[in-house]
């Protein structure tokens, strides 16, 4: 009886044990194992590969953010170090009353939230006239390390005896040499410490860096953050799993390492280890040192000469949305041109739009959506664009510069890039089961055979797209009685949906979890492709609704502040030749306007009519314009209305 | 006579407008044990820390070995201190300890080997070497704090309360220990305690500081048999301290009654202060005592017994004796006139002071 019991104990207690560590360690097993992945998909297996490890390595951007992240993050965790290693012996000596003050200041940075911090640093970066950029990255990480180094070194300071100093001044030290041969190693593993929670809070950051960093410098979080439109890459899974695993084995040296036992023990154990252990953390301290300063001095040598090196008399700051253009195609331009490309990245015009308005960061080139076109333009923060500089405009078809017109009515500040179309994609096979019809317009999503079989966009202005459509309204209205009847619509629908998601539609229809999906046209090629190499037994369709949709359009336009103008103009012109929107295309899947790339296209990409539609099936569809504050409000509330019912 | 090896001048010193020193003046001569005795407070360690060079004051000199050295920093001067609670560093083996101010003047290796050797010898700890200091007790990290120091060669020792943190036993021991040391180093120690016993055991000289001043300096016999004001004689020993009056040269009334005394020169009719010492009370019987009293108060303290006799007036005299008197017996008080110790009473604390300085 008693065994049982205790048996039944033991295994209850593996159990929660192995419960525990699968809760803490399945999410990174999962990126591990996704990362060997060769299909793109998150829930499929398309069998192993190294590809996305090759493409980690080859990939500039990647390893350039890389470095910045490692050299941020050694750089301001060793400065803060020394400042408030400084500052926590100034404290330290302190009176009691101005010591609770200070640490009370001190305190406080560390409690504020990120977002506070960042902006208010970027505020006073700009106020001040201090370019965004590497330095002020830097300095903000300093910032908010600072406090952390000193929390750990003060208890350190107060657990030494103050006598030790003067002890050491007593036989004969300076002030300098008693303070690094007495007071230092008594507080070295606080200091240490500091160092890491610096060095670590740094790595983590990304709110602070998003806001203080400026034109073509990214660090790991923000590169992967502007991925997150697209869906991050595999090769990103790749980096997240050598991280893990460097952090790892770094653990498990420093855990078995021989002489941290003999350190441990010279207490109780006999004088030859005792020796023995301190003369090896000296050494080990030594190699640390030098390692240390090796690196230094690389990473001071690696920016001086970046910074040599992006110093050209031609220059463009080019901002764009995240992985929107083949690599290949900027190293092209620099090859034909001589011009320096700086390439930063966006992921949202909401995003994009603060940075253009408040000038922090001075770019030449950017390519925002219809809406924000129009939107920039109205608050006059864009430039003409002289389309004399830009002959191989003639390749543009003439159809999307007139679609172009509902946000930019002159055509005078955007010049088309990628163009595409909203629309439903649907799983053959399922409809099928289903017993439906393949669907052809947006009403039949309000079909109760598709119940718990929908996938919507989960993003305001795309779902009262569909439901104004089906009411026969324009979708730009601001008609609030349109607006209350396309909501009570959008309610009737909600027990049918399975979920509002963005990124996840591909997934979930590659993985056959729904019958039907609003999807962007832009996905598509990239979905069918995958579809086919992973044989699944259905095939995915798309449909443009007959009730119309939206046509999107991303544009190039230049701001206002452009300081390289004809570079930009130069970029455009670039970007139009046939032979690099091609390419584009070709990397991008995104439709091209241009009428010269498209001729050059496999016939199997001109005859897609899910990429490029026939413009017959177009007549009623729309470019979202940008509505005004006051129409956004009403948007955001009722969508509210919609997504909490 | 040996030479003053250290001269403090008009020396004064406040922390945040409370003044620790005022106008100190204070000599010590060459290869003498000179102890800075007082409660706490009372400004002794203020006086080590200015003579190390830890602190500065505010005004006078410190004058060592004919050299003015107010304003040499504390690595410079020819000097070394042990700490109350040692301040032994601890991240090093006890050799390292040791070595550490030879390093810094740069003495060859083998000279310091010698002089780490010489020195644990010295401390009664050959073979510590390579120990950790962590590994030592109390009494042994003393020792090696006192080894640390005096490997440079001082001309003069600071100690500050080094036996404090020591149970009896031990600092006992110790005292023998450093009496030892200076007379085969034949350096010059100033030592700070508050412990009266210590003082007196260890001392050529003490010094008993209160608030700031010095109160009487002398050899421990001058000090303990003839305390120039009250306050040593209740700081050093126990006393019954009492008013009395000074009729005239040599005769002095406690309580009404006359008692014969050896002091002169306080006046006629004068108020004074009166030290008698519980071991120089000798209780007698009623009627040959010069004062009456009942036993209040017994205990058995192992040499002797200690009594509280009750006097009319209600006045407690504490006495020491190897005779017991039962509480509630009836008994007289007799002095012999030697052992009455007259002071003048002070107008206020700082007349007291000054008019011990002078």
């Amino acid at each position: 009886m008693k065994t049982a019991h205790s048996r039944f104990k033991e295994f209850f207690e593996n159990f929660y044990l192995v419960l525990v560590l699968i809760f803490l360690y399945a999410p990174i097993a999962v990126m591990m194992v996704l990362s060997f992945n060769s299909s793109k998909s998150r829930s499929q297996w398309g069998g192993f590969t190294f590809q996305w490890y090759s493409q980690m390595f080859e990939s500039s951007a990647i390893m350039d953010a890389l470095y910045n992240t490692l050299l941020i993050a050694f750089l301001s965790a060793l400065i803060a170090t020394i400042l408030g290693t400084a500052a926590a012996i100034g404290v330290n000596s302190m009176k009691k009353l101005p010591k609770t003050v200070f640490m009370g200041l001190n305190n406080i940075p560390m409690l504020n939230s990120d977002i506070v911090t960042g902006i208010s640093l970027m505020l006073m970066f700009i106020a001040f006239g201090v370019s965004l950029g590497f330095k002020t990255i830097l300095l903000a990480h300093i910032t908010f390390n600072v406090p952390y180094v000193m929390l750990s070194v003060l208890p350190k300071l107060k657990q030494t005896s103050k006598y030790t100093y003067e002890a050491a001044m007593d036989l004969g030290a300076g002030p300098v040499e008693a303070f690094f041969r007495v007071v230092f190693p008594d507080i070295l593993p606080g200091v240490l410490s500091g160092f890491l929670m610096a060095f670590t809070m740094s790595l983590d950051d990304f709110i602070i860096t998003h806001f203080t960093r400026g034109a073509g410098i990214n660090t790991l979080s923000t590169l992967i953050y502007s991925e997150v439109r697209r869906g991050i890459k595999p090769s990103m899974y790749a980096l997240s799993t050598v991280i893990f695993v460097t952090v790892l084995l770094l653990l498990l040296i420093t855990n078995f390492s021989p002489d941290k036992a003999g350190t441990k023990s010279s207490p109780s154990k006999g004088v030859q280890t005792a020796s023995a252990g301190s003369k090896n953390s000296g050494i080990r301290q030594k190699i640390l040192l030098t390692a240390a300063s090796f690196f230094i001095i690389a990473a001071v040598s690696y920016t001086s000469w970046r910074h040599v090196a992006s110093s050209h008399s031609d220059e463009l700051y080019v901002y764009n949305w995240g992985e929107y253009i083949d690599e290949s195609v900027i190293e092209q331009f620099t090859e034909e041109t001589g011009i320096h490309v700086t390439y930063d990245l966006f992921e949202t015009n909401e995003e994009m739009y603060p940075v253009v308005e408040a000038g922090a960061v001075q770019y030449d080139v950017i390519c925002p959506s219809d809406y924000m076109i129009q939107k920039m333009a109205e608050n006059l923060l864009l430039a003409e664009i002289n389309l004399d500089n830009i002959p191989n405009l003639k390749y543009i078809d003439p159809e999307y510069m007139e679609q172009s017109k509902s946000f930019d009515p002159q055509n005078k500040y955007s010049v088309p890039y990628t163009w595409g179309t909203v629309g439903i994609i649907y799983n053959t096979k399922r409809i099928e089961e289903l017993g439906v019809p393949a669907p052809t317009k947006w009403e039949d999503l309000w079909d109760e055979r598709y119940r718990g079989e929908i996938l919507m966009q989960d993003s305001v202005r795309d779902a009262f797209m569909v439901a104004l459509k089906v009411l026969g309204c324009s979708m730009n209205s601001v008609d609030p009685k349109e607006l209350s009847k396309a909501r009570d619509l959008l309610l009737t629908q909600k027990p049918l949906v399975q979920a509002y998601v963005v990124d996840q539609v591909r997934d979930k229809m590659l993985s056959g979890e729904a019958a039907v999906g609003v999807i962007y046209s832009g996905e598509l090629l990239y979905l069918q492709e995958e579809a086919e190499s992973l044989n699944l037994d259905y095939e995915l369709e798309y449909v443009i609704p007959e009730e119309g949709t939206n046509i999107w359009i991303d544009s190039w336009v230049i701001p206002y502040n452009a300081r390289n103008k004809e570079n930009a103009e130069k970029w455009i012109n670039f970007l139009c030749r046939p032979d690099i929107a091609k390419k584009n295309f070709e990397y991008i899947t995104y439709a091209t306007p241009n009428q010269g790339a498209f001729e050059l296209l496999d016939k199997e990409y001109q005859e897609n009519t899910s990429v490029f539609p026939d413009t017959s099936t177009l007549t009623n569809s729309e470019v979202y314009q940008y509505l005004g504050t006051e129409a956004d409000d009403l948007y955001s509330a009722l969508w509210k209305e919609i997504k909490s019912h | 006579m040996t030479q003053p090896l250290i001269d403090l001048v008009n020396i004064s010193k406040s922390f945040d407008g409370d003044i620790v020193l005022d106008d100190l003046n204070l000599s010590v001569k060459e290869n003498s044990f000179v102890t800075l005795l007082g409660p706490s407070g009372c400004g002794k360690t203020t006086t080590l820390r200015i003579i190390g060079g830890f602190i500065s004051p505010d005004q006078g000199k410190v004058i060592f070995g004919g050299e003015d050295i107010t304003k040499m920093p504390p690595n410079k001067r020819q000097l070394n201190t042990v700490f109350q609670k040692y301040a032994l560093f601890t991240h090093m083996s006890i050799a390292d300890n040791i070595a550490f101010g030879l390093k810094i003047k740069g003495k060859s290796k083998g000279y310091i080997q010698d002089k780490i050797k010489y020195a644990l010898k010295l401390v009664n700890l050959d073979g510590f070497e390579n120990r950790s200091v962590d590994s030592l007790s109390g009494g042994q990290q003393q020792r090696i704090a006192i080894a640390r120091a005096i490997v440079n060669e001082p001309k003069l020792l600071l100690l500050d309360e080094p036996l404090g943190a020591l149970d009896l036993k031990l600092r006992q021991d110790m005292q023998y220990e450093l009496i030892r040391l200076k007379n085969e180093l034949g350096i010059t120690f100033v030592y700070v305690t508050h412990d009266q016993e210590e003082a007196l055991t260890m001392s050529d000289t003490i010094v008993v500081m209160n608030q700031g001043y010095i109160q009487q300096m002398g050899t421990p016999e001058q000090i303990y048999n003839e305390p120039e004001n009250a306050f040593v004689a209740d700081f050093i020993g126990e006393s019954n301290i009492v008013d009395g009056i000074m009729v005239r040269d040599e005769l002095v009334e406690i309580f009404g009654e006359k008692f014969v005394c050896v002091d002169k020169g306080f006046g006629n009719l004068t108020p004074v202060d009166v030290v008698i010492r519980p071991e120089d009370i000798d209780l007698v019987e009623p009627e040959a005592g010069t004062l009456k009293g009942i036993v209040t108060h017994l205990i058995f303290k192992g040499v002797h017994y200690e009594m509280e006799v009750t006097t009319p007036g209600g006045y407690e005299w504490l006495v020491h004796s190897t005779d017991m008197f039962p509480v509630g017996k009836e008994v007289g008080i007799h002095v012999d006139p030697f052992d009455i110790q007259i002071m003048n009473k002070p107008a206020s604390e700082d007349e007291e002071a000054v008019g011990v300085n002078e």
